[in-house]
């Protein structure tokens, strides 16, 4: 080390001791590693999200992201403890220790960072507010539903959202608002309304519930923005970066054409991207703290992002939502990675 | 200029001839004169034709298909394209690009190739075009190649990777994009990335 750099040091620690205090509390692999398990907050029961069924085995998106996690530090997807936790409580809980990472379909905000002193990993799943309404009425775009009746559940930022979109672009609403989700639902279902509207991934769950699935549609359409990704603690930078690559590396496992099918394939590839990717060249996973083969571990134990979108929420799923947004950017959707070089 | 031939002339080549026959290889045997019922024309939810949302730099009026997905996407803007769910190449189909549609065929006819009378000998040697057809209500041809995006009698096959080259819908879907086509329409396809 040349004494300048040596200077400069001397003189950071003098005067910003703060940061090496947080440093000292950043020690969340370490703790992982030290008790064997990895403590995930989850929801107390969203289906495709996280949900478990009546042996205790938990499922979903989010559920799967934190067993990618586990795969990558314990070679052992198994390795998880869900925690599950309240709407309200979720940040406190996350704040608190009790546990590592909040993988709870969560909006990422800036407010959510700033008041809880956490850091969003990514956005896991993108979701927002859409509409649902009856094929028969063979109407494609939310701009052409002027002077429809749409059900929405009062005194929320989706009935806002609602008002606010009608009014933007000149149309007539009749709005129905009820004070419960399900009141809501049960008045679209039964015709009182032609149109509901609540979050994308809420009207899927909601279309399975109806007498006739199949009768209806949800427009292509998203008029608010709801970011649902991982949280994590401020002040240990180690931990954010295995969160946040963790994710990076199941979308870019999907983009080359890595899954748990192609694992194998992928392992003897030896183009530059795939072999990066798998640890066959360079030591981009022990840069994070974890192994070479990483990316391989949660892959080959968890998938790549589609593997996981398709089984949890997508097509394999009984909500069956489409790709949409969640798509690759290079395939007609907004899901995109920094690349692992 | 010259590689773009080349490249052009072995993707032809590849395709010639399997693709105007679409050998099946999960399900045995065409079954020219199978007349699918409008029930088995009914595809899996995530199959049927819809309206999604998709983020793209091609014009409106492109076609793009997206092999690995089984999707063919035509694009609509604003964001969006009619979503129509195809049977694709199963292997040897790995040409990806763009290419325009030169032709529009309502109910083609069929020339089984070479290798498939051999495995189904039995196989008419040429069949004309209509209901029960193995091509399907409707072709568009795809440049100077002999790719294709065609009908089916077999409905099942949607979602799967079957013929040797071709891209199929189901009837009634094959109908719907030939109406809303011209010839010239570009027609961008996406493969599965090599590993």
């Amino acid at each position: 080390m040349g004494t300048l750099k040596k200077i400069v040091l001397l003189i950071g620690l003098t005067l910003v001791p703060v940061p090496f205090a947080a440093a000292a509390q950043a020690q969340t692999l370490q703790a992982v590693k030290d008790r064997g398990v990895l403590n995930c907050g989850v929801s107390q029961g969203l289906y495709g999200f996280s949900i478990a069924d009546d042996k205790g085995n938990w499922s979903g998106l989010d559920v799967d992201f934190c067993r990618a996690l586990a795969a990558a530090i314990f070679n052992d997807a198994s390795k998880v403890k869900f925690v599950p936790v309240t709407t309200n409580e979720r940040f406190q809980v996350l704040q608190s220790g009790a546990i590592d990472v909040l993988s709870r379909n969560s909006t990422w905000t800036l407010s959510r960072e700033t008041d809880y002193k956490l850091n969003f990993g990514g956005v896991l799943y993108y979701d927002g507010q859409g509409f649902m309404l009856r094929k028969a009425l063979n109407i494609n775009s939310a701009l052409d539903l002027d002077g429809k009746k749409v059900c929405v559940q009062s005194g929320t930022t989706t009935e806002l959202n609602l008002k606010d979109f009608f009014n933007t672009n000149n149309m007539k609403l009749e709005e129905i608002a009820l004070p419960t989700a399900a009141e809501t639902e049960k008045a679209y279902d039964s015709g009182r309304c032609d149109v509901l509207t609540t979050d994308v991934s809420g009207l899927y769950a909601e279309r399975v519930a109806l007498s006739n699935p199949t009768d209806h549609v949800v427009l292509p359409d998203v008029i608010s923005k709801e970011p649902l990704g991982p949280a994590v603690r401020q002040g240990d930078d180690q931990w954010f970066e295995i969160v946040k690559w963790t994710l990076f590396a199941m979308l870019n496992a999907e983009e080359l054409g890595v899954s748990t099918e192609t694992l194998d394939a992928a392992r003897k590839s030896s183009k530059p991207d795939v072999m990066r990717l798998v640890g066959s060249d360079g030591n981009f996973g022990e840069q994070l703290g974890l192994t070479k083969d990483w990316v391989v571990r949660i892959v080959g134990q968890v998938g790549n992002y589609a593997d996981v979108f398709t089984r949890n929420v997508g097509s394999d799923s009984k909500l069956g939502i489409p790709r949409a947004e969640n798509n690759l950017w290079s395939r007609g959707g907004i899901q995109y990675a920094p690349p692992i070089r | 200029m010259r590689a773009f031939w080349v490249r052009a002339a072995l993707a032809a080549a590849v395709v010639a001839s399997a693709c105007t026959g679409s050998a099946l290889a999960q399900r045995d045997e065409e079954r020219p004169g199978y007349v699918p019922t409008p029930d088995e024309e009914q595809l899996q939810p995530q199959f049927q034709r819809q309206m999604v949302f998709f983020r793209t730099n091609e014009p409106p009026g492109t076609i793009i298909v997206d092999t690995p997905s089984r999707y063919l996407y035509l694009v609509q803007g604003n964001n969006r394209a009619i979503r129509y769910g195809i049977g694709v190449g199963r292997d040897g189909f790995q040409w990806s690009g763009a290419l325009n549609i030169t032709r529009k065929q309502e109910w083609p006819d069929w020339t089984p190739p070479p290798e498939m009378i051999q495995r189904q000998p039995y196989l008419p040697r040429f069949m004309a075009g209509g209901p029960g057809n193995p091509m399907g209500a409707r072709a568009l041809y795809l440049g100077t190649t002999v790719y294709r995006l065609h009908g089916t009698n077999a409905p099942e096959t949607i979602g799967t990777a079957v013929s040797s080259g071709c891209f199929r819908l189901v009837n009634p879907d094959i109908i719907d994009l030939y109406e809303r086509v011209p010839v010239g329409t570009r027609v961008v396809v996406r493969q599965t990335p090599v590993l």
